[in-house]
């Protein structure tokens, strides 16, 4: 069975027809084309489909499509307008390797969107904490800290590199 | 300027960072339907009949399939090497006649969506005749057990005892002797992309193309020719952007010639995404080993004599390489250490689980495991030091090339400074007072050590998939541009940009300005794709020879611009200079577009047209041994040794058995590091899988062959919270037999952290006043607290 559901996501309006069964992050990236966001695990334990759902974090296996009828998505596609103009955050991880094969970071990015907003000046073990709803298996997490760090001081400097770089 | 030993970002950090990457499952096509898989749900059960019809009956469902359409119409998977010895079997891409584990693929629905799939594979009516499953391996060895393949006449899928000397005898006349018996448990690489295909057809052209989840793209293809009886030039893989492998996307997967089959039975592309659980139920297993190990030593500390008895249960068979890690596991003893004698039994014992498929450290940190829990034990019974212990045994620097008892030949390396410098970082001396201070609080923390040996670039006789060479491309264009085109591929480990500042030095251009291709068997020389660390040591090896040829070329005609030598000549900066007259130069583009705008030029007419070069390395550490084996029958399997101390600091809460990593140090020796932001990452990446199958990782199995960890609710990796911050330092020994000297580093640092934890726990509770040495993994807060309650009753029962 179909149902219509309309979303705002990254700012754009979206009206599109889901089978009820389809969870958000395959609307997303079946009906929207918004390939960014990533399935990992179906069960909400890996992060890797994190989107922002009316400014908060969430794990969109586990949302329902229809469920996100009326709501305002912000993926990872919204951060950015190109690869070379890049949101600070996403430019802290290009720097400092906060990634490698690439697959977990938009949740990674994103979840970072939602612990600096909440906690500009974050501690390690803050930081640590505000990601482990992220599993990432390449990079053991500490360049991903390191960049976190870093976009902390790129957030709180305008966007551009932290003095102590 | 040189780029090689510049820590630079990875090339794709940018696209994959604005979720613009392309994986698999990103792709569609027009026309694309969707594939789901029956699988078996029993462990051990005959097939006695399918029954597809109500599936076909589903509107939107296109076809169905079983194992008697695949065995008419396709020819069995081939392994990838013959010269293994193992017991041979005929795989396909469904179960024939009987399923051999919980998830194996018995039957598959096509449709127009994934829901219709999903939903017509549930209507197939699989009746089963449910068989006693093999779970153990020990109880598969005995008489009268099931049999997973009935003709074998036992569950033995090879054996081999390796003796060398008379390990008896010297354990008789040693000074004392040790024993344990190591247990690694099963459990799994879990890239956090599962597997995933698109393959479609184009019956004009008679053209398959298969988007694949995979390391090895030309591997695979060649699989796929012989199962589907198709010319190579037929199949193009395409490997996109990989979401994580370590080994376990290696093919040949059953899924993957059953969706190249569907694809041309139906005309249309067809996609199969893996769902978790599929992925932890038929995605490939590995370790689960148990090594019963007796050591005689002396009393300075040597040991003389090691015999090992080493059970692998490596699941189902299956056309996977993984149950090769056995073989690996038992040819690494000794490793680093001089032990004269020793014998080592291997047996590799098939059970109805998921079959092993290669993972990251492949079987080497099973024998590292037991010999660094071996050499914390002699240390304990001498009263020596435990890294004083392994300096006495170290193969000493002098000594490299070194040919091991087991027929290994290692490169090169200086144990001794690698393990001076880590005991330097971590102040191991100063650790006991911290221990002192730590009890003092109520806290019980311990310091383990652990020496481990990571060979890399696999090499197996008439393989398809391990082997010492690779292929790399490289172009220059019109305009300057470079192109490389490599047989190495990079599941996101980060090769490329390596590769690329290899090229940059030889011709003295900005990685920038370099594009990498990788993945594509119609764009990219053959190649065996990434695996065993390969890629930079074969393909950056390979793009250094077609990169200098290169360079020599545009030297020539350069000099000829000039009017100097070649000799004189340096490419630096975009440009090629004459030596000490900066002012003297032609731009690297300018030569280029000479070469080929200007081919009948006074500069250019004397050369070949075109800047275009395909070379193959060959490794060295092979000559010897590789093409023939020794008069013992022993190969050298790998081409380089790195090798690395890992230190590890833990706490131990006695009440509940928790274990906190505390710190963890690791020196390691890749030889030449082309990268070391890179390699960094990768030993990072290690440490935490380490940690992970040390403390918290565990494939379950109950007595009827059920995994009962097949979603990442149960099977628990680390978080960020779980792990300390790492500290990585280098040393350097560079590998004589290739031309970068690089080693290698992408399996290294999973064999070290386990075995250093392990030895930091036994140190903790030995403040305890309790005699432990912890054997089998994971070291979860219940078995470790089962060690610490056992430790208490033997020092009740024995007071001494």
């Amino acid at each position: 069975m179909k149902t219509p559901v309309e979303v705002t996501v990254n700012k754009k309006k979206y009206k599109v027809e889901v089978d009820t069964r389809m969870i958000l992050a395959d609307m997303l990236r079946e009906e929207l084309r918004l390939t960014g966001t990533h399935i990992g695990c179906g069960t909400g334990n890996c992060g890797a489909c994190t989107v922002v759902l009316n400014g908060e974090t969430v794990k969109s296996c586990c949302i329902i499509a229809a469920d996100a009828n009326g709501q305002e998505i912000t993926t990872i596609e919204g951060l950015s307008s190109s690869a070379t103009e890049l949101h600070p955050i996403q430019q802290a991880f290009v720097e400092n390797q906060g990634l490698q094969c690439g697959y977990c970071t938009p949740g990674m990015v994103l979840s970072t969107l939602q612990l600096l907003k909440d906690n500009p000046n974050p501690t390690e073990d803050e930081i640590r904490h505000g990601i482990s709803g992220n599993l990432c298996r390449c990079t053991g997490y500490q360049f991903i800290v390191q960049s976190i760090q870093d976009a902390a001081k790129r957030l709180s400097n305008g966007g551009q590199p932290g003095a102590s770089q | 300027m040189k780029y090689i030993g510049k820590g630079i970002p990875g090339k794709n950090n940018q696209i994959l960072t604005a979720g613009k990457g392309t994986f698999v499952g990103d792709i569609t096509l027009p026309g694309m339907c969707h594939l789901a898989v029956v699988r078996s749900p029993y462990a051990h059960a005959r097939i006695k009949s399918i029954d597809t019809s109500a599936a076909e009956q589903v509107p939107g469902v296109i076809t169905t399939i079983t194992g008697e359409e695949i065995v008419r119409n396709t020819k069995p998977i081939p392994t990838h090497s013959s010269a293994l010895g193992e017991k041979k079997f005929q795989f396909y891409a469904l179960a024939i006649g009987k399923a051999r584990y919980v998830g194996e693929p018995v039957a598959a629905v096509v449709a127009e969506d994934r829901f219709t799939a999903k939903r017509g594979a549930e209507l197939i009516n699989v009746i089963y005749e449910d068989l006693p499953p093999v779970v153990d391996a020990e109880k598969a060895l005995e008489a009268g057990s099931a049999l997973v393949v009935d003709e074998w006449g036992d569950n033995i899928l090879s054996s081999r005892i390796e003796v060398h000397g008379d390990p008896d005898a010297r354990i008789k006349a040693a000074a004392g002797t040790v024993r344990g018996d190591v247990r690694t448990q099963r459990y799994t690489g879990c890239s956090i992309e599962p597997r995933g295909y698109i393959a479609s057809y184009d019956r004009y052209r008679a053209k398959l193309t298969l988007w694949a989840s995979t390391q090895s793209p030309h591997s695979l293809r060649l699989f796929l020719s012989e199962t589907l009886g198709l010319r190579e030039s037929q199949i193009q893989v395409i490997e996109p952007h990989v979401g994580g492998a370590f080994g376990l996307k290696l093919p040949t997967f059953p899924e993957e010639p059953l969706i190249c089959y569907l694809a041309i039975k139906l005309e249309r592309p067809v996609r199969w995404i893996e769902e978790r659980t599929e992925n932890l139920l038929a995605g490939g297993h590995a370790r689960e080993m148990r090594l019963a190990f007796e050591a005689g030593y002396e009393k300075d500390g040597r040991v003389t004599a090691l015999k090992v008895r080493l059970l692998a249960d490596v699941g189902a068979p299956s056309a996977l390489c993984g149950w090769g890690m056995a073989n690996v596991a038992a040819f690494l003893i000794p490793a680093v250490y001089k032990i004269p004698d020793v014998k080592v039994e291997r047996i590799t014992v098939v059970t109805n689980k998921c079959p092993w498929n290669a993972y990251r450290a492949y079987g080497k940190e099973a024998s590292m495991l037991m010999l660094e829990r071996m050499m914390d034990m002699v240390a304990e019974r001498t009263g020596m030091d435990r890294a004083e212990v392994r300096l006495r045994n170290f193969i000493q620097p002098n000594e490299f090339p070194y040919k091991q008892v087991s027929g290994a030949s290692l490169d090169s390396g200086n144990y001794q400074r690698v393990l001076a410098s880590a005991l330097e970082a971590a102040d191991w001396s100063g650790f006991p007072a911290l221990q002192a201070s730590a009890k003092k609080r109520g806290e019980l923390i311990g310091i383990g050590l652990a020496y481990e040996l990571t060979p890399e670039g696999g090499c197996i006789p008439k393989s398809s998939l391990l082997s010492a060479y690779d292929g790399t491309r490289v172009q220059v264009s019109p305009k300057g541009e470079v192109t490389i085109m490599t047989g190495v591929t990079s599941p996101g480990c980060g090769n490329e940009t390596g590769i690329a500042q290899i090229v940059a030095d030889e011709l003295g251009v900005s990685p920038d300005i370099i594009t990498v291709v990788q993945g594509d068997t119609d764009t990219c020389p053959f190649g065996l794709g990434n695996s065993s660390s390969r890629s930079v040591i074969f393909g950056g090896s390979a793009a250094k020879l077609a990169a200098g040829e290169l360079r020599d070329k545009m030297s020539r005609v350069a000099a000829r611009m000039l009017e100097v030598s070649p000799e004189d000549l340096e490419l630096d900066g975009g440009k090629i200079v004459v030596k000490g007259a900066p002012s003297r130069s032609v731009s690297f583009a300018d030569v280029a577009s000479t070469i080929y705008r200007d081919a009948f030029t006074l500069a250019a007419c004397d050369e070949e047209p075109g800047l275009d070069t395909t070379r193959y390395f060959r490794h060295g550490n092979f000559d010897a041994m590789n093409k023939q084996p020794d008069p013992e029958g022993r190969l050298n399997f790998y081409s380089t040794w790195p090798n690395g101390a890992t230190i590890a600091v833990v706490r131990v809460d006695i009440e509940t058995g928790m274990v906190t990593v505390l710190r963890l140090l690791s020196v390691h020796d890749a030889g030449v590091l082309i990268n070391p932001m890179l390699v960094n990452a990768n030993l990072h990446g290690a440490f935490a899988q380490s940690l992970g199958g040390a403390l918290f990782e565990n494939l379950v199995y109950d007595e009827a062959g059920q995994l009962q960890t097949a979603s990442f609710m149960d099977y628990t990796m680390p978080t960020a919270v779980d792990l300390p911050n790492f500290e990585t330092k280098h040393e350097e020994t560079p590998s004589p037999f290739n031309p970068l000297g690089a080693k290698g580093a992408g399996e290294s640092g999973i064999s070290g952290p386990m075995a250093a934890v392990a030895g930091a726990i036994d140190d903790a509770l030995r403040q305890a006043g309790l005699s432990v040495h912890v054997m089998e993994m994971p070291l979860t807060p219940n078995r470790v607290w089962k060690y610490i309650v056992a430790a208490k009753n033997a020092q009740r029962g024995n007071p001494q």
